[in-house]
C-alpha cells in the first residue's frame, strides 16, 4: 500500500515537473516576441538622434560586441554540445554558477568560460 | 614480522605519494594569486547558488522482466566568492518489479546516496584543486556522461565499473584544469588520489590517478587517456582511452571509451544522429535522435562483482525525442550475447532536467 502511495507521488510529482517545463516554455516563446518588437522600436527612434561621430564609435563597438557573441555561440555549441545538448538561455545569475560548474566538470578553459557567459548573458 | 614491514612500507609508499600530490596542489595554490587577478575581474556577474538535476522515469524490460525505476538525481551547486564552489550531488532510486502472485510493481525502501560532495577551488586559469568525494575521473563516462538527463541510451556500459572505484567517486584530492595550448588545441588533464574508505555507502578503494585529453576545437575532436595505479589488493595499473567527434557537417555525435583492468577489458562505440537535416516535417524532426550503441566485455585474470562474469557482447538501437530543453522521451533495445544465455533489454523513459536558482537570479536575456 505504502508502495503504491509511493509510486502514485512520484508520478503527480513527474506531471508537475511537466507542466512547470511546458509553463517555463511558454513563457520563454511570450518574452521572446515581446523583446523583438521593443527592439524595432528602439532602433527606428535611436536612428533619428544619433550624430555621425557618436555613430561610428557605436558601429566599431556594435561590431567588437558581435564579433564576441558570434565566438561566445561557436565556443558555446563546440563545448557544451560534447557531453549533452546545449540548453535554452538562463538568468545571468544562473549561467554563472552553470558555468563554473561547468568550468571544474567539463574542464572548460578560462577564455571559453568567459566568451560563453558573455554570449549567454547579453 | 615481515608483513608487518610489508604494510609500513606500503604505507609509507602511498604516504609518499599523497605528499606530492599535496606539494603540487600547494604549488598551483602559491602560483595562483597573480594569474588569477585578471580573470577575477572580469567575471562580472555574480553567481546564484542553485538546484538543478534530473527526474526520470525508467522501464527496463531485461529478458522479459519488467522492472520500473523512477530516480531523481539533484544536484546542489554553491559558490563561495569569486573562487570557490561547493557541489554535492544526490540520488534517491527505487527498483520495483512484479513479484509472481502479487499483483502490481514491487521494491525495497527508497535508495538514498550522495555520490559526490567536494569543494572546488578555482586557483588560477589553469588549475582548480578538489577536495572531498568526488567522481572518479576515469574515461568520460562516469564523470561527464552518467546524468539520466545526458545519457543518449539509459543503460550503463558494461566497462562503466573499471577504474572508478566501489561507489563510482573517489575521497581525497584532485587537481584539474583546461588551457589553451595553441589556437589550434586545448589541453585537459585532471591528477587525483583516493584514500581507502569502507563505509557503505561512501566507500572507495585507495587509488592515485591521471586522465588527459586534447580538444580540437576545429575539428570538434576529443581524445584522451586515463591511468590509474590501486594502491590496495592486487597494486596493478588499469589504462583506457576515450573519444568524442562531432564532424561539423553533420548534426552527429560519436562517443567511444577502450577500459583495461586486471578484471576485465572492454569498449564502446555510440553514435547518435539529430535528423535535423531531414527536409520534411522539421519541427518533429530536429527533436529526434537516433541513437546506437555496439560494446564488447572481455573477462580478466581477477573476478569481479560489479562486472560480467563471462565474455559478453551487447548491440543497442534507440530513439530520443526531445519534447522541449531538458524533457525528453527515451526508448531503446538491445540484445546481449554472452555464453550465460543470450537476452533482450528494452527500455522505455522519460527525463526532465531542472535548474531552480536559490535567489534573485535576474532576468533571462
Amino acid at each position: 500500500m505504502k508502495r503504491k502511495w509511493l509510486m502514485i507521488g512520484s508520478l503527480g510529482v513527474m506531471a508537475c515537473l511537466i507542466r512547470t517545463a511546458i509553463a517555463q516554455e511558454h513563457e520563454r516563446s511570450d518574452k521572446g516576441s515581446s523583446a523583438v518588437a521593443t527592439a524595432a522600436s528602439s532602433t527606428a527612434t535611436s536612428n533619428a538622434s544619433h550624430a555621425s561621430a557618436s555613430a561610428q564609435a557605436l558601429r566599431s563597438s556594435a561590431s567588437e560586441e558581435r564579433a564576441a557573441r558570434l565566438e561566445g555561440e561557436k565556443r558555446f555549441r563546440t563545448n557544451c554540445g560534447r557531453c549533452h545538448q546545449p540548453p535554452h538561455k538562463f538568468p545571468p545569475r544562473v549561467m554563472a554558477t552553470a558555468l563554473r560548474h561547468m568550468r571544474v566538470r567539463a574542464m572548460l578553459t578560462d577564455e571559453d568560460m568567459r566568451l560563453i557567459l558573455r554570449y549567454m548573458t547579453q | 614480522m615481515g608483513w608487518s614491514v610489508k604494510r609500513t612500507r606500503t604505507f609509507l609508499t602511498s604516504a609518499t605519494r599523497l605528499r606530492a600530490l599535496l606539494g603540487f596542489a600547494a604549488i598551483a595554490l602559491l602560483l595562483a594569486p597573480g594569474a588569477y587577478a585578471q580573470t577575477a575581474s572580469e567575471e562580472y556577474v555574480k553567481p546564484v547558488p542553485l538546484l538543478q538535476g534530473s527526474a526520470g522515469f525508467i522501464t527496463n524490460f531485461e529478458g522479459g522482466q519488467p522492472d520500473l525505476h523512477p530516480i531523481v538525481t539533484p544536484v546542489v551547486l554553491l559558490p563561495i566568492g569569486q573562487r570557490w564552489l561547493f557541489e554535492t550531488r544526490a540520488t534517491f532510486e527505487n527498483d520495483l518489479v512484479a513479484v509472481p502472485g502479487r499483483p502490481g510493481f514491487h521494491g525495497g525502501p527508497v535508495e538514498k546516496e550522495v555520490e559526490y560532495a567536494q569543494l572546488d577551488f578555482l586557483a588560477n586559469p589553469y588549475v582548480t584543486v578538489t577536495i572531498g568525494r568526488f567522481l572518479t575521473p576515469f574515461g568520460i563516462f562516469n564523470e561527464r556522461l552518467y546524468p539520466a538527463w545526458i545519457r543518449n541510451l539509459q543503460s550503463d556500459p558494461l566497462v562503466l565499473p573499471i577504474g572508478i572505484g566501489p561507489s563510482n567517486a573517489s575521497t581525497g584530492g584532485m587537481v584539474r584544469g583546461g588551457f589553451k595550448a595553441n589556437r589550434q588545441l586545448n589541453i585537459n588533464y585532471a591528477a587525483y588520489f583516493s584514500a581507502l574508505s569502507t563505509t557503505s555507502p561512501v566507500d572507495s578503494d585507495r587509488f592515485a590517478g591521471l586522465r588527459t585529453g586534447i580538444f580540437v576545437p576545429k575539428a570538434r575532436l576529443e581524445l584522451g587517456g586515463s591511468f590509474q595505479h590501486l594502491l590496495q589488493q592486487e597494486r596493478s595499473n588499469l589504462f583506457g582511452f576515450h573519444a568524442i567527434w562531432q564532424p561539423a557537417p553533420l548534426p552527429l555525435d560519436i562517443r567511444g571509451e577502450y577500459a583495461r583492468s586486471k578484471r576485465g577489458s572492454g569498449y564502446w562505440v555510440e553514435p547518435a544522429y539529430k535528423l535535423s537535416q531531414f527536409p520534411f516535417l522539421q519541427n518533429e524532426m530536429r527533436r529526434t535522435q537516433l541513437v546506437a550503441r555496439y560494446q564488447q566485455f572481455f573477462t580478466g585474470d581477477l573476478p569481479s562483482d560489479s562486472l560480467p562474469s563471462v565474455n559478453t557482447k551487447q548491440f543497442e538501437f534507440g530513439v530520443n525525442y526531445y519534447f522541449m530543453d531538458g524533457l525528453r522521451a527515451t526508448t531503446n533495445y538491445g540484445r546481449q550475447f554472452s555464453s550465460a544465455g543470450n537476452l533482450n533489454v528494452w527500455t522505455l523513459g522519460l527525463t526532465y532536467r531542472f535548474v531552480v536558482p536559490l535567489g534573485p537570479a535576474g532576468r533571462v536575456p
